[in-house]
């Protein structure tokens, strides 16, 4: 199903610098620390998985890094330029799809050019996003969906279409929150080798949040074990699988290895 | 308790709860293969739900003229024939007691509902709006509705008839003060609903925040502001006929308390249809409306 981009709509990724970054939420005079002195560096085109339990702050750190939440310390720098609100150059998947339920899946493929085209941020005409929308379709296996609107898409299929609509801005890289939580473990698989398959030919840079172990070694070059209090990024693990990888992986030494490591991190 | 608190839950009992929300989410992909297919035994599948509640509906018209039959009294229960007929003259010809054709009086009530059902959205939308987007705004009105809300509108009809006189005016207003808490709680809920990822992902496309207000929030909030439309709807057609009934000298309300009082039962029929037929009218404009905000209902 995958039939490449034009050139235009590949975007190479972009560094991520994110420095001694601290957040605290105050709500009824108590003060929570949600995030203290956290510091990564991620490469441009690599893709780092965002690994802790709950409340180990990484959402609130990809949230930062989108520009939802403003930092209480430090900074947070994307291609060079520091973050300071959502822009379209981060692209931004949710746990749940979050497709616009009252518009079709090309609607909603377009909704992002379509809205920077209202910011006149750029000048495409109605025949080209069109254009674009059907590529991407295409390159998400929906062809033939367009008119579909999403409470007529399978759970895979939605999450399909949002990341087609994340695309369609052409960011330098995307921010995952759980993404694949709530599928099931087969849905699941099919979307990890679906979100490999168009980061090989992406390599926009991705950062990945997510609890489950094996997903963080399957996915990632890198996994940023987060945890502690105050919490924080604690080891960063590189993982010496080669690509492409499959669930197949999962039985090598490596990733056993890989994988003794992290949970004997996340136990300490 | 008044009707209009009763309502809500009695839209949920009437409300076909039809398949399952997204019945083939779980199912594998290929079984939606054919966008087309799915779609057409969707349609099937309404078109068979419609033909059951015809159904239903017919076998209660047979039910009365059996029973009509049986009893064989017009005064105390006339056939379907003689309220069809009943209906169908008085329709054009004016009933003496009153002067008026029917066509008139319900004119008459269909013009109170719409106006006071307008302003009363108008109003109750934009409060709901107000206590959405500002917390001082919601601590200071919410306890104002939740005072007036249980309140039965049809108490306050001395109060208008005191204040604004016996014109259309204390008519128009006493719909008002029903249908604008309900709207204005409905909005609420409705806006609170959107959630914040829902914004955060319109940002993050490149959606100004103003764009993301207009496009995403307030279109996000419309099926459940126009569900409070259908619901506030049905209680605006309760207070004006009862407020017909007992303070007027039109409307269907006060065409059916003549009907009575002369003893013209099929007239009193023909009245209770007509208000059937007004209310089925305006629900099925706001149904339509729904569904082309909400594509999910369209099934």
């Amino acid at each position: 199903m995958a039939a490449p981009l034009a050139d235009t709509t590949v975007v190479p990724g972009t560094e991520v610098v994110i420095d001694s970054v601290g957040k605290t939420f105050r709500r009824g005079g108590r003060r929570t620390v949600a995030l203290a002195g956290t510091s990564l560096r991620v490469r441009a085109g690599e893709l780092v998985c965002l690994l802790g339990p709950s409340g180990c702050g990484k959402s609130t750190l990809l949230r930062i890094i989108a520009g939802a939440l403003p930092a209480d310390e430090g900074t947070v720098t994307v291609g060079g330029r520091p973050v300071s609100g959502p822009s379209p150059d981060r692209g931004m998947l949710f746990q749940t799809p979050m497709l616009f339920p009252w518009l079709t899946t090309r609607s909603n493929i377009l909704f992002g050019p379509r809205a920077q085209r209202a910011a006149r941020l750029h000048e495409r005409d109605d025949p080209e996003l069109d254009a674009e929308a059907a590529a991407l379709l295409d390159r998400v296996g929906l062809t033939g969906f367009g008119d579909a609107f999403p409470h007529e898409l399978s759970g895979g299929m939605k999450h399909r279409a949002a990341f087609a609509r994340a695309l369609a801005t052409r960011p330098s890289l995307l921010l995952m929150d759980e993404p694949f939580g709530a599928l099931d473990a087969i849905t699941r698989e099919k979307m990890h080798e679906f979100l490999l398959d168009i980061w090989a030919q992406h390599r926009t840079t991705i950062i990945f949040v997510t609890h489950d172990i094996e997903e963080a070694i399957l996915l990632g070059d890198r996994v940023a074990v987060m945890g502690g209090q105050p919490p924080g990024i604690g080891e960063v693990i590189d993982i010496p699988l080669g690509r492409p990888r499959s669930a197949l992986d999962t039985d090598t030494e490596v990733f056993l290895n890989a994988r003794r490591r992290i949970r004997g991190l996340l136990r300490s | 308790m008044s009707l209009w608190n009763t309502l809500p839950a009695e839209e949920e009992v009437l409300a076909d709860p039809g398949e399952p929300a997204d019945p083939i989410s779980a199912a594998d992909d290929n079984e939606r293969a054919d966008l087309h297919a799915y779609r057409q035994a969707r349609r099937r599948a309404r078109v068979r739900r419609f033909g059951i509640g015809a159904l239903g509906l017919a076998a209660l018209v047979v039910l009365w003229e059996v029973l009509a039959l049986i009893i064989s009294d017009p005064v105390f229960l006339p056939s379907v024939s003689q309220t069809v007929a009943s209906f169908a003259h008085y329709f054009t010809h004016p009933y003496p007691s009153q002067g008026k054709p029917l066509w008139y009086d319900a004119l008459t009530s269909l013009r109170r509902v719409l106006i006071g059902f307008a302003a009363g959205s108008a109003i109750g939308v934009a409060l709901g709006a107000g206590m959405s987007s500002s917390r001082l705004v919601r601590h200071a009105i919410d306890p104002v509705i939740e005072v007036l809300r249980p309140l039965p509108p049809l108490a306050f009809i001395p109060l208008f008839i005191i204040w604004l006189g016996i014109g259309e005016m204390p008519k128009e207003v006493l719909i008002l003060i029903g249908v604008a808490p309900v709207m204005a709680v409905t909005t609420v809920a409705a806006l609170d609903e959107v959630p914040e990822d829902l914004r955060l992902c319109a940002r993050t496309l490149g959606a100004t925040p103003r764009y993301t207000m207009l496009r995403v929030q307030i279109r996000s909030a419309l099926p459940g502001i126009l569900t409070g439309m259908r619901i506030s709807m049905a209680g605006a057609w309760t207070s004006i006929v009862a407020a017909e009934l007992i303070a007027a000298t039109s409307g269907l309300g006060y065409l059916i308390m003549q009907a009575g009082d002369y003893l013209n039962t099929a007239l009193v029929f023909s009245g209770i249809i007509s208000i059937a037929i007004l209310g089925l009218g305006l629900d099925a404009c706001l149904r339509g409306l729904l569904l082309l905000a909400d594509p999910s209902r369209r099934r």
